[in-house]
């Protein structure tokens, strides 16, 4: 379904790649999350889009008008689903109520593959709904890793997790986020979303440099990409994906594109939303971007 | 390598367990709490208290929207001070315990009967109670309507017997005050008429075209649809209408109803 082109038996690889970077068999290409605002244009319009990404909880819904469009939609390109409440990182209970709906609309939908965050979204049952950081440190890292084992576990398949943007960094951390992060999916299995502009966010905010972060994550463990705009104010910047992606952006995603290789690669755009050719000009940006650094893919 | 050790050297040895951590960042985000203050990395240009300003901002932003969005009208109503204070109030009392926004404003109705100085005008808390079945009728479970050919397909002899079931997203809903009409002079960004007491019955649902709509029913269809919910079949139903007004066509007054029903697509086929 994901792969509208012929795929070499022997190898795994697509075989029309001019490419002298091999093309892995789960790339889908380059796509766009998918917003209410651009149903409609996405059924009428021929468009140049490869794949969506969708927020599984928009959809935890029992019927009605958005439900119908993702479905129809659905039956014309390959998704993924990117979730926000899975909350790994909680000293809560895992959520299986939750997880339960997830699982649901996973197999309502049949995505690619599902995604959520690495960080924490409440706890004693309040939930924050914001995506907020944890500390770097063994404790954190078995806490997390035990329970991606149980979610994977719950839903029968790994699970992506998603770097978040960070404004603050605690004093009981005792490794880089990528050393933890990294950790987290050797150990538990999981597989990474590389959120590019979030490194970049983060990198400003905490001083660090985003080329450590990238080198230190495990080439083969990345599957996906996300790059969004944010809003910079000098002394920090914030992760609010209301703007177009930014230069530095897009430098740091061709720097990716060096490590990784082909990588499904997408835009979010959440706040300030433009009309779709606006946001389908960004993905041509990607597409381009991807072919000068990977060269073609036939 | 180098700014791993950078890093390393910023972070005194602190063994507070991840479970007090998330303990005190949540007071401080719900209750203005600070203590946790002292375990956030002071670096760079921005204190430690802004950073964590930040993500209080963003919480509290979060909700406003999600009841901004939820409840344009009420908004409208309260204008831009009293919505604030409600926001704030609501907040404050009805933390996020669930994992869907969808959610979050569910008890804003009761948050608004029941808090000074929203409680004086009962109208306010209908406004928002009517703004939440219009989400609930919106995103209701789906099914197929029952249709005018559905009807026709059946023996002339069983419609006696025939029990209607409404579709999943219908609401029926009572209000002490002109809250429906106030919403919709507001809608229609006209000037309400002021509040005035008068129980009214409203039916909420999405139609065939997966559109939300309402309308106002009088005591009898009320009743007639209160007889469907408790399952009565549709003889019942004409022998309630004979009752009611032994002079009148029943038959006709009957078919009338049930053609309405299956038009504006209140039923389910079964
Ligand atoms: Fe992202």
């Amino acid at each position: 379904m994901a792969n509208n082109q012929p795929i070499d038996n022997m190898t795994g690889e697509r075989s029309l790649s001019l490419s002298n970077v091999p093309v892995p068999e789960h790339f889908l290409g380059f796509g766009l999350g998918l917003r209410t605002e651009h149903f409609q244009d996405v059924l009428n319009d021929k468009i140049n889009i490869d794949w969506f990404e969708v927020v599984s909880e928009n959809f935890m819904v029992d019927g009605g008008k958005p439900k119908h469009y993702l479905h129809s939609i659905r039956e014309l390109y390959p998704m993924v689903m990117h979730g926000v409440s899975l909350s790994i990182g909680s000293t809560d209970p895992l959520n299986f109520d939750y997880l339960r709906k997830l699982k649901v609309l996973t197999n309502e939908l049949q995505p690619e593959w599902i995604s959520d965050h690495l960080c924490w979204t409440g706890a004693h049952e309040k939930n924050s709904h914001d995506l907020l950081p944890l500390p770097y440190n063994d404790e954190a890292l078995n806490h997390v890793c035990q329970r991606v084992e149980q979610v994977q576990e719950f839903l029968g398949r790994p699970i992506l997790l998603e770097n978040v943007s960070s404004y603050l960094s605690y004093k009981n951390s005792t490794m880089t986020e990528w050393q933890f992060f990294n950790e987290v999916a050797r150990r538990s299995g999981c597989e990474i979303l590389l959120d590019i502009n979030n490194i970049y966010v983060s990198a400003r905010n905490h001083d660090f440099n985003p080329q450590d972060y990238l080198n230190g994550i495990a080439k083969d463990k990345v599957k996906q990409f996300h790059l969004a705009g944010h809003s910079d104010y000098g002394d920090y910047v914030i992760d609010t994906h209301d703007h177009p992606v930014a230069d530095p952006v897009w430098q740091l995603y061709e720097k990716a594109l060096q490590r990784f290789g082909w990588i499904s690669t997408m835009i979010e755009r959440d706040d300030n939303i433009p009309p779709l050719v606006e946001l389908l000009a960004e993905v041509d940006t990607a597409r381009n971007i991807a072919t000068k650094t990977l060269g073609s893919l036939g | 390598m180098k700014n791993d050790e950078k890093n390393k050297s910023k972070y005194s040895v602190s063994k507070l367990s991840l479970h007090s951590l998330q303990q005190q960042m949540m007071n401080y985000l719900t209750d203005d709490k600070s203590a946790v203050a002292q375990h956030v990395v002071e670096h760079g240009g921005i204190s430690r208290e802004a950073r964590l300003h930040i993500y209080k901002n963003a919480y509290q932003m979060r909700f406003k929207e999600t009841i901004d969005n939820d409840h344009q009208i009420l908004g409208m109503y309260l204008g831009d001070d009293l919505f604030d204070q409600m926001v704030s109030g609501y907040i404050k009392a009805y933390p996020s315990n669930n994992t869907s926004l969808r959610n979050f404003a569910d008890s804003l109705p009761t948050f608004l009967a029941n808090q000074i100085p929203f409680k004086d005008y009962p109208l306010i808390s209908e406004l928002a109670h009517f703004e939440r079945l219009l989400m609930v009728a919106f995103d209701a479970k789906d099914a197929n309507h029952f249709t005018r050919e559905h009807l026709l397909e059946m023996p002339h002899k069983h419609w006696p017997s025939l029990v209607f079931r409404f579709h999943p997203s219908v609401q029926i809903a009572m209000f002490n005050f002109n809250s429906v009409e106030t919403w919709q002079a507001l809608k229609q960004e006209q000037a309400p008429e002021p509040a005035k007491q008068a129980a009214n019955i409203w039916l909420l649902w999405r139609n065939n075209d997966r559109l939300t709509q309402f309308r106002s029913l009088s005591q009898q269809e009320h009743h007639l649809m209160t007889m469907m919910l408790n399952g009565h079949d549709f003889a019942s139903l004409c022998d309630n209408l004979l009752s009611q007004s032994p002079n009148e066509d029943i038959s006709q007054l009957a078919l009338n109803y049930l053609l309405s029903w299956i038009d504006d697509g209140i039923l389910a086929s079964h």
